[in-house]
C-alpha cells in the first residue's frame, strides 16, 4: 500500500496536471502537490501604491513562507493573498499575472508558448511579467519582492477617494 | 396579558419566516432570526454578477478589517444578503453558453463562482491583512453573509425592475448582452444568414436556441462536408465558429457541445472563410485562438501574404511597433509564418481561410432557391486614417464568395430591460448609462459587466469591472440609514404568489449531476450532456 501511495503522490507531484486533490482542499489547482514539510523560503508580495493614497503611507507588503516547488499562485492562495486564479492555474487565463524584479526575472526559466499567449491578454503587462501559476518557487527567490499589477488592486479599500455624483 | 400577545405574535412571525425560508432555500451563515442589514439583488449570474457578489463581500470585509467603515450606519453592517437572480435555471451566463466546448479549462472559473453559493466563501482565500502591525484575527468574521441563487426568474417578466428596486437596498444589473449588432445589408434576412451569437448559443445547448437546429441544417445541407461558410468579423467569437465548423464531430466528441449540434455539423464543413473589413493588425482576435486554427488536424489554415502586406500601412506599422503592441507583433509573426507555408497545407480535407480588407456589401440569394443565401458580395478595402484609427475605405474592386451559411460576428449588444426607464439606456451602444457602475439616476440601481461597459474583454476583465461597481455601491452605503426593505423574504413570497418555479442552488446541483450522469453521455470523457429544454430542468426542482 505504501508503494502505491508513494507512486501516486510522486505522479501528482511531478505532473502539472489539471487536477490536484488535497484532503480538505476546496479548490483544484494546476501545479504540483508539495507536502507541508517541504523546504521553504521567504519572499514578499507587493501591491502597487494606489495613486490616491496618502503620502508617507507604506507600500503594502506581505512576507510569506513559500514551499520550494509549488507555483507562486499556490503560495499566494495558501497565504490568503488577493490574487485571482480564474482558470485554477492551468494557463488558460491571465488573472494570476505577477511582476518580478529584473534580476529575479532573468533567472526564471523561459515561459512556454502557451504562457506567452496568455500573457498577451494580461492587463498592465510589463517586460518582467509572468503568470503565477506557471512559475515555481526556487531557492533563488529567497527575499525577492513580487508585485501584483495595478488592475488587481481593490482601489476602494486602499484609499480611493469617491467622486461625488 | 398584552406582553404575552406581543411575544406570541413575534413567535408566530418568526415561525412563518422560518417556514418560508426552509421550504426551498439553502441558508448558511446568517442567523435565520436576524433581518439583514443590507439586501442586494444581482440580475444575472454570469461572470459580472458573480464577481460583483464576490467583491462586494470581500470589500466590506476588508474595510471592516482596516477599521474603515467609519460611518455609524456602516459600523452596524453585520448581515448582508445577496440574491442572484437568473433567467435560466442554470447559472454562469456565457461561461456555460458562450465559452467554446473545446475550451473546458476556461470553465474552471465556475468552481470559484460555485463557492459563493456553497457558503464556503469564508473558507477560501481572504485578502491579506495589510500591515504587519495589524493584529485582528483572520477568523473573526465581522460580516455575516448569505448568497443565494434564484434561477428561472426573469426580471422584467416574472418580477418587474421596479418591484425589485423596492424590495432591495441595492440592485445590480449584470445581465449582459442578449442581442447583437447587425450589418444592415440587403439580403441579411435570407435563410442561411445568422448571427454568430445564435450559432454559438445553439451549439452550446442554450435552451432559447435549441429550436434553431432545423435552420442550420437547412443551410448546411445533408452533407455539410461540402458546404461553404462565411464568418464575418475578426474577434474570438468568429474564430470559435470557424474552429468548431472545421473540427466537426470527430474533434468534438469528448466535449460538452450539445449533441443536437453534432448531428447537424457532422464531420464539419469543407470551406470556412473568416473575413473582416480591416487588416490583421486591427483584428480583435487573440493569439491563443489564432494559434489553435493553425494547428487543426483535419483542416488547413490559409492566409494570403498579399492581404497581410496590404494591411501593413505606415499607420498600422506604427500600431504594430507602438506601446502595448506585444500581442499584435506576435500575431503578425504567426500570420506571416502561416502565409509563407507551401501548398501541402491545402491538401487537408477542410480549409479555414482568414481574409482581410474585405467588406461585405450584400447577401446574394441562391440562383435556384431565391429565399436562401447563395453568396456574399464583398468589396476590397484599403486602410486610411491615423494611427490607432485606421478605417476601411472601399476600392470598388468586388469579390463574390460562395456561401451556404453566413455567420455575422460583429459584436454582441445589450438590450433594455422591459420596464427600464428609456433615459437610462443607450439604444445605440446597448449599454445602461452609468458612471463607475452607478446607473444615472437617483436610485439604488447599478450595473456590472457587458451591460455596463459594452461587449468587450474576457472573463477576467470583469474582476476590475466588478471592483469598480462595488466601489460605487459601498460609497453609497453611507447614505442608507437603515435597511427597510423586505429583501429575500419579499422576493420569495412574491415569486411564490405568482407560482414561479424557482430553481435554487440545491435544485441546480441536481440538474448539474443529472447532466453529468453517464447514462446521458455519448462518449467517455464527455463532461456533460446539457439539458436544452427548461421543462426538463424543472423536473429537478
Amino acid at each position: 500500500m505504501q508503494t502505491i501511495h508513494t507512486k501516486l503522490t510522486r505522479h501528482l507531484a511531478s505532473s502539472s496536471g489539471k487536477f490536484l486533490v488535497r484532503f480538505g482542499a476546496i479548490r483544484h489547482h494546476g501545479g504540483p502537490s508539495i507536502p507541508s514539510n517541504a523546504p521553504t523560503i521567504q519572499f514578499t508580495f507587493v501591491n502597487p501604491h494606489p495613486s490616491q493614497a496618502k503620502k508617507g503611507e507604506p507600500l503594502e507588503k506581505l512576507t510569506v513562507e513559500a514551499r520550494i516547488g509549488e507555483t507562486l499562485l499556490q503560495t499566494a492562495h495558501r497565504n490568503n493573498v488577493d490574487l485571482e486564479g480564474a482558470c485554477e492555474g492551468v494557463c488558460a487565463c491571465s488573472t494570476c499575472h505577477l511582476i518580478f524584479q529584473n534580476d529575479v526575472f532573468d533567472t526564471l526559466s523561459d515561459p512556454s508558448e502557451d504562457e506567452e499567449d496568455m500573457l498577451d491578454m494580461a492587463f498592465g503587462l510589463t517586460a518582467t511579467s509572468r503568470l503565477g501559476c506557471q512559475v515555481k518557487v526556487t531557492q533563488d527567490m529567497e527575499g525577492m519582492e513580487v508585485r501584483l499589477p495595478a488592475a488587481t488592486r481593490n482601489f476602494y479599500v486602499d484609499g480611493h477617494v469617491p467622486q461625488p455624483h | 396579558m398584552s406582553s404575552f400577545v406581543r411575544i406570541g405574535s413575534t413567535i408566530l412571525r418568526h415561525a412563518r419566516y422560518l417556514n418560508q425560508r426552509s421550504s426551498r432555500c439553502t441558508y448558511h451563515t446568517s442567523s435565520p432570526l436576524s433581518k439583514p442589514d443590507l439586501s442586494v439583488a444581482i440580475v444575472g449570474s454570469g461572470p459580472s454578477g458573480c464577481y460583483t457578489a464576490k467583491y462586494l463581500i470581500l470589500t466590506l470585509e476588508q474595510l471592516q478589517q482596516k477599521g474603515q467603515l467609519t460611518n455609524a450606519n456602516m459600523d452596524d453592517l453585520k448581515n448582508v444578503n445577496i440574491d442572484i437572480l437568473e433567467k435560466l435555471p442554470t447559472p454562469f451566463g456565457l461561461v456555460r453558453s458562450g465559452v467554446a466546448p473545446d475550451h473546458p479549462e476556461v470553465k474552471n472559473v465556475e468552481n470559484d463562482f460555485s463557492l459563493l453559493f456553497q457558503g464556503n466563501h469564508e473558507n477560501q482565500k481572504q485578502s491579506a491583512t495589510v500591515t504587519q502591525t495589524h493584529t485582528k484575527s483572520k477568523t473573526e468574521k465581522l460580516i455575516q453573509k448569505s448568497i443565494v441563487f434564484r434561477g428561472n426568474v426573469a426580471v422584467g417578466k416574472d418580477i418587474s425592475l421596479q418591484e425589485l428596486q423596492s424590495l432591495y437596498d441595492v440592485v445590480v444589473l449584470a445581465y449582459g448582452c442578449e442581442s447583437n449588432r447587425k450589418l444592415g445589408l440587403e439580403g441579411e434576412s435570407l435563410d442561411g444568414v445568422f448571427s454568430a451569437r445564435e450559432f454559438v448559443a445553439w451549439y452550446n445547448g442554450h435552451p432559447e436556441f435549441a429550436h434553431m437546429g432545423s435552420y442550420f441544417k437547412q443551410a448546411l445541407g445533408n452533407n455539410p462536408s461540402q458546404a461553404n461558410v462565411v464568418v464575418i468579423g475578426q474577434g474570438n467569437v468568429a474564430l470559435d465558429c470557424a474552429r468548431i465548423l472545421a473540427k466537426g464531430s470527430q474533434g468534438l466528441m469528448s466535449t460538452d457541445i450539445a449533441s443536437h449540434a453534432l448531428e447537424i455539423i457532422q464531420d464539419g464543413v469543407e470551406k470556412t472563410t473568416v473575413l473582416g473589413r480591416r487588416g490583421h493588425v486591427q483584428g480583435a482576435f487573440t493569439i491563443k485562438e489564432l494559434r489553435e486554427l493553425t494547428k487543426l488536424q483535419d483542416a488547413s489554415f490559409i492566409v494570403d501574404e498579399a492581404e497581410l502586406d496590404a494591411g501593413t500601412t505606415a499607420a498600422s506599422l506604427e500600431e504594430l511597433n507602438g506601446p502595448g503592441s506585444r500581442p499584435k507583433i506576435r500575431i503578425d509573426k504567426l500570420l506571416r509564418k502561416a502565409a509563407a507555408k507551401t501548398s501541402p497545407e491545402e491538401e487537408k480535407s477542410k480549409q479555414v481561410r482568414l481574409r482581410f480588407l474585405l467588406n461585405p456589401v450584400q447577401f446574394i440569394p441562391d440562383s435556384a432557391v431565391k429565399s436562401r443565401l447563395g453568396s456574399v458580395l464583398c468589396e476590397r478595402t484599403r486602410l486610411e486614417g491615423e494611427l490607432g484609427n485606421q478605417v476601411a475605405v472601399g476600392t470598388g474592386e468586388m469579390e463574390e464568395i460562395t456561401a451556404n451559411m453566413a455567420l455575422v460576428s460583429i459584436g454582441y449588444k445589450g438590450l433594455q430591460l422591459p420596464g427600464m426607464n428609456d433615459a437610462l439606456f443607450d439604444e445605440k451602444t446597448g449599454v445602461v448609462r452609468n458612471t463607475n457602475g452607478k446607473v444615472h439616476s437617483k436610485s439604488n440601481l447599478y450595473a456590472s459587466g457587458w451591460l455596463k461597459r459594452g461587449p468587450s474583454g474576457i472573463i477576467g476583465t470583469n474582476i476590475s469591472d466588478a471592483k469598480d461597481t462595488v466601489s460605487s455601491i459601498v460609497n453609497d452605503l453611507r447614505d442608507i440609514a437603515e435597511s427597510k426593505v423586505d429583501g429575500r423574504v419579499g422576493l420569495d413570497s412574491l415569486l411564490s404568489e405568482r407560482n414561479i418555479q424557482v430553481i435554487d442552488w440545491e435544485s441546480y446541483q441536481r440538474i448539474d449531476a443529472a447532466e453529468k450522469d453517464t447514462s446521458r453521455l455519448r462518449s467517455d470523457g464527455q463532461p456533460r450532456e446539457k439539458f436544452t429544454n427548461v421543462d426538463e430542468m424543472l423536473n429537478y426542482k
